[in-house]
């Protein structure tokens, strides 16, 4: 005991000493040189959540697009409003050039708006699109992110695709795609438009689709594969496609497919997701998973940033500094991409 | 004769008391196969058990703390730490985004084990803080959890992955602890079940067989008589919660192998539901009470309401509330059992 | 008597438990303004009979009638509103709030402002004082109850029982844990309940003080009342031979010890803390009964606490057969072979839920260790077995949880666990306390045996009969400090107390 004791604890600090050092280039640390850093704006970032594997791109485009340009300060809201507002309210003290937040809530964009606007203080909002009428409550809101229900048609665009080429997908030829969804987080935006989109557009290019089973798998790969296998069991060779809302969910439910002998000895079954993340790419060269939408982080984290400095500079935000076409005088549009094995290459 | 009758309602009752969630297991699965037939399946019982595999790891890693009388909400953070830690290791060459692009193939072995023992370093630093400083166990967990999520946060991070979700694991690692099976069709049993089968073999002889089996319950009924009796409290608390952790790490390993990745958020919240699970098998939270055949009913309760009432397809929010009258219903059955009969 | 001649009856009561027939046709009746003794060996039925009194066990047959009239009782608030109210061994106050709180807890009296409605603690404190004078009780309602002593905190449930208009009392040992002073107290207030019509119910196993304050006695066994009798017709002996329904020569086995060699010896033990023991030395030899003696308070707990290494030590020595030791935990303690039978049986003895095989090995699995950490279960079910027939413990088996046990065979469990360690030196802590006669005598025999093997004990005790029945010589402590050791055979009760009070102001 004794003797076991002090070398636990000389383990722990070295385990820890060790995962410190390794990450002390962690994003949300300050980028360019200290010399150059006092003539650069300050940028307050404020990301609903860090674990979330889309906002960690979009984050880690946001630290890339700084490089040189701007210092960035970036703040995990943990999912909750209440603490995302306390660390706009300490932006704000600290008297931050810009403010680029990506909100927990869009209903709480109105307040943040007021208190930005009392600093007189520009904000840029991203990946979460607040109420129009908040939008206009002041001229230096700005708000860059992809029209959710963009990725939800492409889901769909791409079960069509695959259904009008591979006629042997309507399994029991009754001219209706049955289907599965797998959906996010219950009352999520995205998960909402990618759920009511991708089934409307399939219904859009004249396909009828029964929606076998639907559930929540909460945006989680494990949770997904046990509510798959579920459907699996009552549903079996029903089920003609998969619907994920996001390419974890996708992974998941392939993994139960997996474990019912599907994608072995031609056994296949049409899986979509969105997010082209690299374990979907990888089952996109598999040819597991079957198409994925590219929810473009790097463009996305590229753009808030570059009206960020914009704004902080006292311009106003154009295609000419920042690089982005401005639509009605403050949205920037980045789009969603299709994402199929042939093309993997845009998303790598 | 009135004497009579009321003793033979009392051993029905005590009897029904006694077995109370076997019989609510079995409601369960009779309730659903009434709504649907087919779920009455090899298949369904398959999927269960595969489905339940790792929670029954997990739980009696909490196990062994709830009947010390304390706490461990230290054990979803761990499953993720070791889940990422595990398959970061075990990408397969050819994968565009691998965690660590140099790094060669290692003996399966290595990171399970590597995993296995962060775990268990873990839970001996719960043990040391809990045993040695004295700090309450719901605290001293609550905070490793949190310093786990940190942990595991920062490695997860770590460029070049940065946070990317991680996939390509070697297929031997998948079906090694995940898809593997011994058999064919239905006579097949999955490699993960038999683990857990195994785990709960081994944890039952601690359980019974041991001395460190016996001081635990002895600590969890009552703590200052295991100290008058000179029981070493310190070192058994030690034993348990590193006992514990490397649990969490195995289910951890066996999780990532299973779903073929793993990210930081893996384990969210399952501290709860093994705690659930314990205690809806006969695991008194007051320490000192409760068996390896309690806690696997436990988590068989929970995998039969999962995976059968997706099956059904009862809708999301009123599973979470079938699941918590559930906990509630069956404690309040469980502590009848202790009460002073009337 | 205008009305009846009883002002309680529980006629034809009868219980029944799977397997035991807990009460078997009991009646008591009880006279108003008297003290009706209720006397048994545990397990007799006593404390069954008065959970059927208190609604808390329904009785399978029976009336309970209240001036003649049947009533119903469910719950031991029921029993209060019918003016039936029983202080507990262990009593549960409320410590951080005052005795006038304590007392009025649940019924404060309130006083309206307005609308709203306050605590009226003037009304209180000259409520509380009033009933206080009344019983001829010297207690300040505004004190904290946490800071009294166990006599103070019974007579305020005494007082809230009167308050409640409680025409009938039951007291469970009130004396248990009472000094000698506080038991005449007791006996005060307990005339002066007599005196304004109130029955006492009155539970104990101390034999003496039943036939001092008793008017009727009412004797029980295995779930049957024996009889009852005016305790004018009784003596010791006839109470003895009637609850355990034989006659008993004597109360203590017959011993010779032999002191051997010191195997003990402690020099100067001093506790860190100033209230606690300081500077006791003594020796003990092989093959002796050295008997502890003095009042609650007098530190002797402590003292034995600290040689097996519960508490601490700021300085002293300790001796085990001429070498110095350091005791710093019970394990250490065990090394040296000292075995220690606590005084809380309940809070530091039993493990409730577990099995009567697994109280008794706790203290020394290691015994029972085999390659591979498993531990040999025939070896360890076999030694059980052997102490519970040695020790005559009564218990349908070894796997039965020990709460389900009487009180003297969980202490006989727990001297069982103490034996497997083998010790030299056992140190016994109130060994008899709470049990009844019968299983007394067992322990004592026990204990007599134990030193003709050569062990040696250290036995603390506030019976002082027992004392001077089973010890070689009697150590005495008053206020942490040895105040004398008695040697010889004609010790008396009054050599103890003048020793136990000698360095009190």
């Amino acid at each position: 005991m004794k003797k076991l004791f002090p070398v636990v604890i000389v383990g722990a600090m070295l385990f820890l000493a060790g995962c410190g050092a390794s990450s002390s280039p962690a994003p949300s640390s300050s980028s360019g040189t200290p010399s150059a850093s006092e003539k650069q704006p300050t940028i307050g970032v404020a990301i609903y959540k860090f674990d979330d594997t889309f906002m960690t791109g979009v984050r880690n485009a946001i630290s890339t697009a700084a490089q040189g340009k701007a210092t960035v300060d970036i703040v995990d809201g943990q999912n909750s409003q209440p603490t995302q507002n306390d660390k706009i309210d300490l932006f704000l003290n600290k008297k931050v050039n810009a403010l680029a937040i990506n909100p927990v809530d869009l209903t709480a964009a109105g307040v943040i708006i007021d208190k930005a606007k009392a600093a007189n203080t520009p904000v840029v909002f991203f990946n979460r699109e607040p109420m129009a009428s908040d939008m206009q409550k002041w001229d230096k809101v700005y708000y860059v992110g992809a029209k959710a229900e963009e990725s939800g048609i492409m889901q769909g665009q791409i079960l069509v695709d695959y259904w009008k080429a591979h006629p042997e997908m309507d399994k029991n030829k009754d001219g209706t795609m049955d289907v599965v969804i797998l959906t996010g987080e219950p009352g999520h935006p995205d998960a909402i438009a990618r759920t009511k989109f991708s089934v409307q557009a399939i219904q859009d290019a004249g396909i009828k689709v029964n929606i076998l089973a639907q559930d929540t798998a909460m945006w989680d790969r494990s949770k997904a594969q046990d509510k798959m296998a579920a459907f699996l069991g009552a549903q079996g060779e029903k089920i003609e496609a998969v619907l994920g809302n996001n390419d974890d969910m996708a992974l998941g439910a392939i993994e139960a497919l997996k474990a019912k002998g599907y994608f072995a000895n031609n056994k296949f079954m049409p899986v979509v997701g969105v997010d082209a993340t690299a374990p979907g790419l990888q089952a996109l060269k598999d040819g597991t998973l079957l198409g994925t939408v590219l929810n473009d982080a790097k463009n996305q984290g590229t753009a808030t940033l570059n009206l960020a400095v914009a704004l902080s500079k006292g311009l106003t935000p154009s295609k000419d500094n920042a690089g982005y076409e401005i639509t009605d005088g403050k949205y920037v549009w980045v789009p969603y991409k299709k994402i199929l094995k042939a093309n993997m290459a845009d998303a790598q | 004769m009135k004497t009579n009758n009321a003793t033979n309602a009392n051993r029905v009752g005590s009897f029904f008391f006694q077995y109370a969630i076997y019989f609510v297991l079995v409601f369960l699965v009779l309730g659903i196969t009434a709504i649907d037939p087919s779920f009455w399946s090899i298949n369904s019982l398959h999927d269960i058990l595969l489905q339940s595999s790792t929670r029954a790891i997990i739980a009696l890693g909490a196990a062994f703390v709830l009947i010390t009388g304390g706490v461990d909400l230290s054990a979803g953070r761990m499953v993720g730490f070791a889940a990422v830690l595990s398959a970061s290791m075990l990408q397969i060459q050819e994968y565009s985004h691998r965690f660590y692009p140099g790094l060669p193939d290692l003996p399966l072995w290595v990171p399970v084990l590597i995993a296995i023992f962060v775990g268990l370093l873990v839970g001996l630093i719960n043990g040391v803080i809990v045993s040695r400083f004295s700090v309450p166990p719901f605290i001293a967990t609550l905070g490793s959890m949190v310093a786990v999520l940190g942990l595991n946060s920062l490695y997860f991070d770590m460029k070049p992955n940065q946070s990317q979700p991680i996939g390509g694991l070697r297929p031997d690692f998948t079906s090694t602890l995940g898809s593997g099976y011994i058999g064919s069709g239905v006579y097949s049993i999955p490699y993960i079940v038999i683990i857990a089968l195994l785990v709960a073999g081994l944890v039952w002889v601690i359980f019974n067989k041991t001395i460190l089996g016996k001081s635990m319950y002895a600590i969890g009924g009552n703590i200052q008589a295991a100290i008058v009796s000179g029981i070493n409290v310190k070192r058994v608390l030690l034993y348990v919660y590193a006992a514990a952790g490397a649990l969490y790490g195995l289910a951890g390993v066996m999780e990532a192998a299973r779903t073929g990745g793993a990210t930081s958020s893996y384990g969210n919240m399952y501290e709860l539901d093994a705690i659930a699970a314990c205690v809806v098998g006969g695991v008194s939270t007051a320490g000192g009470i409760g068996t390896v055949p309690g806690v696997l009913v436990g988590v068989l309760i929970f995998g039969v309401i999962n995976y059968g009432l997706t099956y059904i397809g009862v809708s999301p929010y009123w599973q979470l509330i079938i699941k918590g009258l559930i906990i509630i219903v069956a404690v309040a059955f469980d502590i009848r059992k202790y009460l002073t009969k009337k | 008597m205008p009305e009846n001649k009883f002002i309680l009856e529980m006629n034809n009561v009868s219980k029944d438990f799977p397997g035991v027939k807990a009460l078997d046709d009991v009646t008591l009746q009880v006279r108003p303004g008297t003290v009706h003794s209720l006397m048994g060996e545990n397990g007799a039925g006593k404390s069954t009979l008065m959970k059927c009194l208190f609604g808390i066990y329904s009785p399978d047959a029976g009336e309970i009638l209240l001036n003649g009239q049947k009533i119903e009782i469910n719950s031991s608030r029921d029993a209060l509103d019918q003016g039936i109210s029983m202080i507990h061994q262990e009593l549960h106050p409320v410590p951080r709030r005052n005795v006038m709180e304590n007392l009025w807890l649940g019924r404060f009296p309130v006083k309206s402002v307005g609308p709203i409605k306050l605590i009226d603690d003037k009304r209180m404190y000259q409520d509380s004082i009033a009933l206080f004078e009344d019983l001829g009780m010297d207690l300040d309602p505004h004190v904290l109850v946490g800071s009294l002593s166990v006599s103070k905190i019974q007579s305020i449930e005494i007082a809230k029982a009167v308050s409640y208009q409680a025409k009938v009392i039951v007291m469970d040992e009130p004396t248990s844990s009472l000094t000698g002073t506080e038991v005449d107290q007791l006996f005060k207030i307990i005339q002066s309940l007599k005196s304004r019509g109130v029955s006492i119910i009155y539970i104990s196993h101390k034999i003496e003080e039943i036939l001092a304050i008793s008017d009727e006695v009412t004797i029980m066994r295995d779930g049957k009342r024996i009889g009852s009798w005016l305790a004018s017709e009784l003596t010791t002996d006839s109470i003895i031979s009637k609850m355990v329904g034989r006659d008993l020569t004597q109360r203590f086995p017959e011993h010779h010890n032999i002191p051997g060699e010191t195997v003990l010896r402690v020099e100067g033990l001093t506790s860190p803390f100033s209230k606690a023991f300081k500077d006791v030395s003594f020796d003990l030899r092989q093959g002796e009964i050295l008997g502890i003696g003095g009042l609650v308070g007098a530190q002797r707990t402590e003292l034995i606490e600290a040689l097996f290494g519960l508490r601490t030590v700021s300085s002293g020595k300790i001796f085990i057969k001429g070498k110095q030791v350091k005791i710093k935990s019970p394990m250490d303690a065990k090394k040296h072979k000292i075995a220690l039978l606590t005084e809380e049986r309940r809070a530091t003895g039993i493990f409730p839920v577990l099995p009567i095989v697994e109280n008794t090995v706790m203290a020394n699995m290691i015994r029972y260790a085999s390659p591979y950490f498993l531990l040999k279960q025939l070896p360890m079910k076999q030694d059980v077995q052997q102490k519970i027939a040695r020790l005559h413990i009564k218990t349908p088996s070894s796997e039965t949880q020990i709460k389900n046990l009487s009180g003297g065979n969980q202490q006989k469990v727990l001297i069982a666990r103490w034996l497997l360690t083998e010790p030299e030196i056992l140190m016994l802590d109130e060994p008899t306390r709470g049990i009844d006669v019968g299983a007394k005598f067992e322990i004592y025999s026990i204990i007599a045996d134990l030193v003709q093997q050569g062990k040696s004990i250290i036995m603390i005790s506030s019976e002082m009969p027992e004392l001077i029945g089973m010890s070689d010589r009697i150590m005495v402590m008053c206020e942490g400090r040895l105040s004398g050791i008695l040697e010889g055979k004609n010790r008396t009760e009054e050599d103890i107390m003048h020793l136990a009070t000698k360095f009190m102001v």
